[in-house]
């Protein structure tokens, strides 16, 4: 490490952060483009269908359509930008980024995996170092503006089933931030630290000899309520009311097409990464091994790895399986169930420790 | 970086006044709450910037701008005949307050004891101390909040509700 930083004239610790920076997010955004791909396969396999297979690359490999990745980046690529001509044009192209960056930057703060010490430094592997003061504050505020994205490109295309799904976007994102927001301060709560890292190292060991110490063992309530909310935070089906293709064309992305969809596209898988990698560190001890006490600093990341793809699997798998939710039902099974799940969760919990658990 | 974030907060607040479409001035605003979230992460108050975030742009201005679209006018009414008389006492007031606000500041002990001991490097606010901060020293008035929030909730639910 400290060879290679100064091969490039750089401190270990700049050299560290840069790479960590073109690792973290370049990684994110590949794996939502493969992201595309599986959902694809994926739902071609639970319909009972072959899915795309065709693409090769170089004309010879076709590796499971998987080159059908490049073949669909092209195409949006060299596709004609069409503006409609009543659109807000300036919002028109901002609404795309408007998505794309708070769903790529919300996975900054998440630890992929164990620190370790070269050269007498201690490196962590997240892009904010732990003890940044923001904590898992910040993903929660990352995911809120994420509706912004919708939003501006709701309404500045100038489209009434824009502005339906724009509108629903909204009303569904600002009802399941709460039921979020207290199943996450419940963790906060047992943890007794708000750092990703503390919430991660808290969650090392084995509960009862049987189980990893993991927090859905101790918070199972929480964990559903907040693994439905992400369902409507990342604008998924069964919640996927700002597209809701059968009701409203395609809501939101209506009037948008070749890079600019893409693009919206994109940031809809990166938040799904995020939220996946949330959900892992929350809920599943992030990077810890189970029964593993003190794990290799490559395992913990393979361990990561597979928890969040895990995660994001289960997020495709349900969208295929579950048939999608109507608007009041989404409202009542929000404010109705996700909310007092949720309450209860944390005055379950603010009890026990009040027990001396 | 102050002059950064303070440029972003005046210049969407600016752009915000200047906007005659309703929408557009509403993302004005999300941007002049970023500018202060940016302006409470230098003064060593990460939390304070992310609640910001969360409940300013996170939360409010998304119902404000719910609510725009739901009434579905986005150009700001034109004023039946133009009130010189109020537009002057509006600058002569804003004038007043923002004079009274900077010699407020000015005065205040905070910047003496800047001026007396030199800026230290002040302890980063975590959201445990906001905790015990709330609750052990001022914990009459985040209840007596916390009643009027209860009242203000109650009252939404029992003016949009036919029958009760």
């Amino acid at each position: 490490m400290d060879k290679l930083a100064s091969l490039l004239h750089m401190t270990p610790a700049i050299f560290w952060m840069v790479a960590k920076v073109v690792i973290v997010f370049s990684a994110v955004m590949l794996l939502a483009s493969v992201w595309t791909w599986v959902e694809r396969r994926g739902s071609a396999m639970i319909q009972d269908r072959i899915g795309p297979n065709r693409a090769k690359l170089f004309n010879r490999w076709p590796i499971l359509g998987l080159s059908q990745l490049l073949a669909d980046g092209i195409k949006f690529f060299f596709k004609e930008d069409l503006v409609p001509t009543d659109a807000n044009k300036k919002l028109f192209w901002l609404a795309p980024f408007l998505a794309f960056v708070p769903a790529l930057i919300g996975f900054a703060v998440i630890p992929f995996g164990k620190d370790f010490v070269s050269g007498g430094i201690t490196y962590h592997l997240s892009v904010l170092d732990p003890g940044n003061g923001m904590g898992l504050l910040y993903p929660l505020a990352i995911g809120g503006v994420a509706v912004y994205g919708v939003l501006v490109a709701a309404w500045s295309s100038n489209n009434k089933w824009s502005i339906l799904g724009g509108m629903r976007a909204s009303a569904a994102m600002v009802s399941y931030e709460i039921g979020m927001s207290l199943a996450v301060l419940t963790i906060f709560m047992t943890t007794g630290g708000y750092d990703p890292a503390e919430v991660i190292s808290a969650q090392g060991g084995a509960l009862w000899h049987v189980l990893p110490n993991w927090n859905i063992f101790h918070q199972p309530l929480g964990f559903i309520v907040f693994f439905t909310c992400m369902f409507a935070e990342t604008n998924r089906l069964p919640f996927d009311f700002a597209e809701g293709e059968s009701e409203i064309v395609a809501g939101f992305n209506t009037e948008y097409g070749s890079m600019k969809f893409s693009l919206l596209a994109l940031a809809e898988y990166s938040h799904l990464m995020t939220a996946s990698a949330l959900v892992a560190t929350l809920y599943f001890g992030g990077w810890q091994v189970p029964f593993m006490p003190d794990p290799p600093v490559m395992l913990s990341i393979l361990s990561f790895l597979v928890k969040m793809l895990f995660f994001a699997w289960v997020f495709v798998w349900i969208r295929w399986t579950v048939p999608r939710f109507r608007y009041d039902q989404l409202m009542r099974l929000g404010w109705k169930a996700m909310l007092p799940m949720s309450m209860f969760n944390l005055v379950f919990h603010a009890w026990r420790m009040s027990q001396g658990h | 970086m102050f002059m950064t974030f303070a440029l972003i907060t005046l210049l969407g607040a600016l752009g915000m006044l200047l906007q005659k479409n309703i929408i557009v001035a509403g993302l004005f605003m999300v941007a002049t709450f970023f500018g202060v979230a940016g302006l409470f992460l230098l003064l060593a108050n990460p939390v304070a910037a992310a609640l910001q975030i969360i409940v300013y742009s996170g939360a409010i201005m998304v119902l404000v701008l719910f609510v725009i679209m739901m009434l579905n006018s986005h150009e700001e009414e034109k004023a039946e005949t133009s009130r010189p008389v109020q537009r002057w006492v509006s600058v002569a007031l804003v004038l007043a307050l923002a004079f009274g606000a900077v010699k407020l500041v000015l005065s205040s002990a905070g910047v003496k004891a800047l001026d007396l001991r030199g800026a230290a490097m002040p302890q980063a606010m975590t959201l445990q101390k906001v905790g015990t901060t709330l609750f052990a020293d001022h914990l009459l008035g985040f209840e007596v909040a916390g009643l009027l929030l209860l009242a203000a909730m109650i009252g939404a639910v029992a003016l949009t509700k036919r029958n009760l």
